[in-house]
């Protein structure tokens, strides 16, 4: 089905340090028809750029040089355009905000069996049925972005279920969806009466045995192994094995804060559609002290981000209160108390070196000389491993998350909100960011899918269960 | 990229065919170049007005009118300097500043401003995206062509969007302990570096978006199919000759020749 042979890939103005440097170096790989495979590799190993060049995408839309040989079904890749694959061989990417194009989730799912011309009673019954499978019906005329992380990702895998080709590539997408539908997207590869090549780097203990082949991809090189070998491989490049909650440092004595919020009821409707019931979430009592850990889990589109957004001072609520310290708090006071790392560094950064970046925070710190700004700016750049000339465009995606906290490290917030910080970033690289935050006294929101992440790193978990936010003890 | 320009809400407005709604928007925006009294373009302004207001109600109905406020200030204060004629009606000193048919061409250009503005804005609010590609192409524009149009009309709120996103981001970053009002040069100081992260984000976006298109099939040779289908109530023959009729109206109304 596919046979890749001797494939380099190298980007173009790939970063500073790394310009220049191979992402995949003379990779082997030959797929069966059939066969479901594995393919682990940390965040930035080149797996996306794999799965791209797969689907014929890379280097059509991505300036680099591509040597060796790919074939689909006999053909050579690089010699067919990607529309010629739709019916064939299908992308899930990893950011599912990379793929949507259309303004409804019907209109998104109907789009590529547009392109196809199936006949339009085939086509509407596809549509429903896909979006019935993923649970995203009463979703139907609702605007993709008004969705959550997850929504988006079902939507992704509801598109790929319609489409039915006999091929899924499938990049990271276990990422963002909850436990239960990770489940459910295992039954559906494990069903598929097809090829099915996932890459991933997480949730490795949910689908362990279920795939026919797996291989490690690690520096640009594929190595394959039987899976104990490869899982435990992988465990040595990306420090998968988490250290045990105890290695999270002790803080040292800081300045002692408590975050409450009370009663809380936010409401906000859909743009898109109109609605009888309102998006609703309620949060009776929600507290965080310095130096705690505290994990907001629930399930795709429960309101996790709802919910931070207003404990941070960006969305009003309807009802209720929030406290910092016993004082009620407003949303501007609540703005320089309470960081938000959003899911998505790119929102934050826009400079074009490291050191402008970080400075660019402590412009409003008028208190601090030039000779003390400079010399914050360079520790925290080192506590971060990142150069302060690096410019942060071309920096890899793990390397902007860090630059993101880095940004908040620096204005030493109280609280910090950390949205799926896991997903891009290898378990240590998550862990090192929640330590560096927490080291100076800061109380941390972890927002995460991962429970097994949630458990090793958190000492309380709220759950948003229904529409309310509720407190989970964990029994570590 | 995909941020709709489309609102939920309720009235005729939302029952009309896209076909003739984009006529009767079409016939409305050139009648408003057209010798119409300055009380006909008021009276549409605020009927188009009254329709979004009933349509996705008062809050949302006035945010055309935010957004595009700098420029009729602008319009207010320059406009009528450059109209001599007419009786005086205010001087500084010797100096006529604001005349009678100065005041008469600031409230018609206002008026043709605002209700272009208001009836494009309630076609795009009104009708579903896929519904306005579709009536593009029943107007005998090409698949692509109809895309590219639908794309554009997506990208700028996906802007926007982005815009507020990064917004929301930098308010984090700024609120260093800065309890007091910030001074206007500041304020204006922050939007430059939310620009500038927008833009890189919707440049960004762009090669992903081409990417998805051709993976999505964009570029084949079979013929389209459509999940949607356009449907006038009562007939879209009706449906076309009220758009026709309005227009037709409102001139013999309104005319001044």
């Amino acid at each position: 089905m596919f046979e890749i042979s001797g494939l380099s890939f190298t980007y173009r103005a790939y970063g500073t340090a790394a310009e220049h440097a191979p992402v995949l170096c003379n990779l082997d790989l030959t797929v069966h028809e059939g066969q479901s495979i594995l393919i682990l590799g940390a965040p930035d190993s080149g797996k996306s750029t794999l799965a791209r060049i797969m689907c014929a995408l890379v280097p059509r839309f991505v300036e680099g040089d591509l040597e060796g040989s790919i074939t689909f079904q006999g053909e050579r890749i690089d010699s067919r355009g990607p529309w010629e694959l739709t019916d064939r061989c299908t992308l899930v990417a990893q950011n599912p905000q990379e793929q949507l194009l259309m303004t409804t989730c019907a209109d998104e799912v109907a789009f590529p069996l547009e392109s196809l011309g199936v006949r339009r009673e085939r086509l509407v019954s596809s549509v429903h049925s896909a979006l019935h499978r993923w649970e995203l019906d009463r979703m139907m005329e609702v605007n993709p972005q008004e969705l959550s992380g997850g929504e988006r990702k079902r939507l992704l895998l509801a598109v790929t279920d319609a489409i039915g080709a006999p091929v899924w590539v499938m990049d990271e997408p276990f990422d963002d969806l909850d436990e239960f539908w990770r489940a459910h997207l295992l039954s559906e590869i494990e069903k598929k009466e097809g090829t099915v090549i996932v890459f991933a780097s997480r949730y490795l203990e949910e689908f362990r045995g279920s795939f026919d082949a797996y291989y490690l991809l690690d520096q640009g090189v594929l190595t394959a192994g039987d899976e104990e070998a490869i899982v435990l491989a992988f465990d040595r490049v990306s420090d998968v094995q988490f250290s045990v909650k105890s290695t999270l440092e002790h803080v040292p004595e800081h300045d002692s804060h408590t975050l409450v919020a009370q009663n809380l009821s936010i409401v906000h409707p859909r743009r898109s559609v109109s609605s009888t019931e309102p998006f609703t979430l309620r949060t009776p009592d929600f507290r965080i002290a310095s130096g705690e850990v505290v994990a907001l889990v629930g399930p795709n589109g429960s309101g996790k981000s709802t919910l931070s957004r207003v404990l941070c001072g960006l969305d009003p609520s309807a009802t209720g209160s929030i406290s910092f310290d016993t004082a009620p708090c407003d949303r501007r006071m609540l703005r320089s108390r309470v960081g938000y790392l959003f899911q998505n560094p790119d929102f934050g950064i826009f400079l074009p070196t490291v050191r402008e970046e970080l400075g660019w925070s402590l412009r409003h710190v008028p208190a601090l000389a030039e000779e003390q700004r400079e010399q914050l700016i360079e520790k925290t750049a080192r506590l971060f491993h990142l150069s302060c000339e690096d410019n942060p465009t071309t920096m890899s995606y793990g390397a902007r998350k860090q630059l993101q906290a880095a940004v908040y490290y620096i204005l030493n917030r109280p609280f910090y909100i950390v949205d799926e910080l896991d997903s891009g970033v290898t378990y240590a690289a998550a862990f090192e960011i929640v330590s560096l935050l927490r080291s100076r006294g800061a109380g941390i929101v972890l927002i995460t899918h991962d429970s097994a992440f949630a458990r090793n790193i958190a000492e309380r978990t709220y759950t948003i269960d229904n529409g309310v936010v509720k407190e989970r003890r964990l029994n570590v | 990229m995909t941020t709709s320009t489309f609102v939920a809400g309720r009235g005729i407005v939302y029952l009309l065919d896209a076909r003739s709604k984009l006529l009767l928007v079409l016939l409305l925006c050139i009648e408003v170049f057209l010798p119409i009294s300055q009380i006909g373009l008021w009276v549409l302004f605020g009927g188009v007005f009254l329709l979004a207001w009933h349509a996705t109600g008062f809050k949302q109905a006035i945010q055309p009118i935010r957004s595009i406020a700098f420029i009729l200030v602008v319009m207010t204060l320059f406009s009528p300097l450059t109209d001599r004629d007419g009786t005086g009606l205010l001087f500084i000193g010797e100096r006529l500043i604001l005349t009678s048919e100065a005041v008469t061409n600031l409230s018609v250009l206002v008026a043709r401003f605002l209700s272009i503005t208001y009836l494009c804005t309630l076609y795009v609010w009104t009708t579903p995206m896929a519904d306005v590609n579709l009536a593009f192409r029943w107007y005998g524009l090409g698949y692509h062509a109809a895309l590219v149009l639908t794309l554009a009309f997506r990208f700028i709120p996906f802007i926007a969007d982005s815009f507020r996103m990064i917004q929301d981001s930098h308010a984090l970053r700024t609120s260093v302990e800065f309890e007091g009002r910030r001074s206007r040069r500041q304020r204006l100081a922050d939007i430059i570096p939310t620009v500038t992260a927008a833009l890189v984000f919707a440049l960004k976006s762009i090669p992903y978006t081409a990417m998805s298109l051709e993976h999505r099939g964009l570029g084949r040779r079979e013929k389209r199919s459509s999940f949607r289908q356009l449907k006038a109530r009562g007939g879209l023959f009706t449906q076309l000759l009220v758009s026709v009729m309005i227009p037709t109206v409102f001139w013999f109304l309104f005319t001044t020749l």
